[in-house]
């Protein structure tokens, strides 16, 4: 199996996927840091618009400076369908399937190996983060030592999310293996259709897979502070990455199944 | 026992049925050519026997076993088939190792067989750059990397000029030779003709006949016939009548003997001192055998009628 994974990971290196990914994830990151400096406070639950920037220095602010790239996690979810769809569009599908002529093997693989680059995704928009918001944190005046402080608060959270939306990734690979109809069913449903869901159905955010996230990422001082996000009700992290987990193996499941149906022709 | 067994294999496609209760064996150290007319199931018949398509019905093992249970399929079998592709952004030597490093196969495999393929100068090139022929190389060196036992090449002669032709023809016969059973499928038997021992007929899904490349030339009637040149054709006709031999003028000057060799028709001849400008023996094709066995009719030159 590890034998499997290392030739898994050199096939996806082996193409500018996870590179290009891993660069929009650290570009988003920036953005995502400079709204960190720009969102003021609540005072007495009424947001301060006025312009001008901050420097985070309560607990809250900078755990959202440190997880400021927290929802690239959508890119490791790319990630995971990516590296099974790829396979198909290009139809080299036929010689991992010589390699490996167990379909559940095959999936299995991927299902780990995009669980490992996802974590591996996370490592780098963190690290991005630590020197990025860092080096903005001090220019301002900030406490660059009070923000490491808070990496062990909020990394174990953004690697379990990127890995879990990997593996969700590769699910829905799995099921959808053409590339296009995959990727927009994924961004159909995140940006568009999941914040539907939401708005129609009462309580229906802890239940997607957006809500899971930030209940598995246990940053619920984000978004304002206290007690998760405004107005909504989140389960507990590991609800959450249990229930990430098994939306996950739910779409890994039936698609092993109609995999290991399929005839390559 | 044979490298390859098929028993019976069967698959539809909804109301299609691709391949019809198929059975053929292929032997170790010879190249048996798997040969039919487009849409003959070839392509689906190898995509079974390396568990690619599922069949409806059958088997097909590799000394016994099927290939999804080969411990180290690309040690036991090696593969080139029709619309495989290569990610395009992926260099060829990266391809290599990656499936080398699946396989656990050592890694220095990779540039071994580039070298023999003969891309060992464009390792480093991305294979989206690369030509028809040049894919098929790559193609085949990935087949190699195992070093197998067994070989299957759909139309590998597809892409290939002719010298990657006469290269792959010198390629599989010393394949062949040093103990290995090839099989290799082709619409065209002339294109084959020089490469295989053994052929495999296949039309609509079923076999046809499985012969040694020997029995499909007997079968073609490659001494079925002469042909004669001579000014007295009229006399000519007259006198192989008279001997019993099936003869007919085609021109002014040329008349056909069905059946008939040189050592039967020369005495005669001579006997009758018929002038004669030339004497040349009548070829059936196999290429003619092979489109009347694929047509359906089962008849064909083999079945001419010969000289009593």
């Amino acid at each position: 199996m590890i034998r499997l994974v290392r030739a898994e990971w050199l096939k996806l290196r082996t193409t500018a996927v996870p590179w290009v990914l891993a660069i929009i994830a650290v570009v988003l990151d920036a953005l995502f840091i400079l709204t960190v400096f720009l969102t003021k406070p609540n005072v007495g639950g009424v947001r301060d618009t006025s312009a001008g920037y901050i420097v985070p220095h309560t607990v809250t602010q900078l755990r959202d400076l440190v997880g400021a790239g927290f929802e690239t996690y959508l890119l490791a979810m790319l990630l995971g369908a990516l590296c099974i769809t790829t396979e198909f569009r290009h139809k080299t599908v036929t010689t991992s399937f010589l390699v490996v002529p167990r379909r559940a093997t095959f999936v299995t693989v991927k299902l780990v190996t995009a669980a490992v680059a996802g974590i591996g995704l996370a490592v780098g928009v963190l690290v991005a983060t630590v020197i990025g918001g860092g080096a903005a944190l001090a220019a301002r005046g900030g406490s660059f030592t009070a923000m490491l402080h808070q990496v062990p608060a909020v990394a174990p959270g953004m690697l379990l999310v990127f890995a879990l939306f990997a593996i969700l990734g590769v699910g829905v690979g799995s099921l959808l293996t053409n590339q296009v109809a995959a990727i927009t069913a994924l961004l159909g449903w995140f940006v568009v259709a999941q914040n539907i869901l939401i708005g129609l159905v009462h309580g229906a955010l802890k239940w997607v897979p957006s809500g899971a996230a930030e209940a598995a990422a246990n940053l619920s001082v984000r978004n304002g502070g206290g007690g998760g996000i405004v107005g909504f009700e989140l389960f507990t992290w590991w609800q959450g990455a249990l229930l990430l987990l098994g939306y996950g193996v739910a779409f890994a499941a039936v698609g092993w199944a109609v995999m290991t149906r399929r005839d390559i022709t | 026992m044979p490298a390859i067994e098929v028993n019976g294999l069967t698959k539809r496609f909804g109301p299609v049925v691709a391949v019809d209760d198929l059975s053929f064996a292929v032997p170790a150290g010879r190249v048996t050519g798997f040969l039919g007319p487009n849409g003959a199931g070839k392509t689906t018949t190898l995509r079974m026997l390396l568990g690619l398509v599922h069949a409806t019905s059958g088997s097909a093992t590799f000394d016994g076993t099927p290939y999804q249970d080969l411990p180290d399929p690309l040690r036991r079998v090696g593969a080139v088939l029709e619309a495989t592709s290569f990610h395009p952004g992926r260099r060829a030597i990266h391809h290599l190792r990656m499936v080398a490093m699946g396989a656990g196969l050592p890694l220095g495999r990779a540039e071994e067989v580039l070298d023999l393929v003969g891309l060992g100068d464009v390792a480093r090139r991305r294979v989206g750059g690369f030509s028809l022929g040049m894919r098929q190389r790559l193609e085949l060196a990935t087949a190699l990397l195992g070093d197998p036992q067994v070989l299957i090449l759909d139309e590998p002669a597809n892409g290939l000029d002719p010298q990657g032709i006469l290269w792959l023809r010198t390629f599989l016969r010393h394949q062949a030779a040093s103990g290995r059973a090839v099989l290799v499928s082709s619409h065209l038997l002339s294109e084959m003709e020089e490469t295989v021992d053994e052929v495999v007929i296949l039309a609509a899904g079923r076999l046809v006949m499985q012969t040694t490349l020997a029995g499909l030339a007997a079968r073609a009637g490659r001494h079925g016939g002469m042909r004669v040149r001579s000014p007295e054709a009229d006399r000519l006709v007259d006198v192989l009548a008279g001997a019993g031999a099936m003869a007919r003028r085609v021109d002014a000057e040329h008349v056909v003997v069905d059946g008939a060799t040189p050592e039967w028709l020369g005495p005669i001849l001579a006997h009758h001192q018929i002038v004669c400008y030339g004497l040349a023996e009548e070829r059936g094709s196999l290429e003619d055998v092979f489109l009347s066995l694929t047509s359906g009719d089962g008849g064909g030159p083999g079945s001419i009628g010969h000289p009593g």
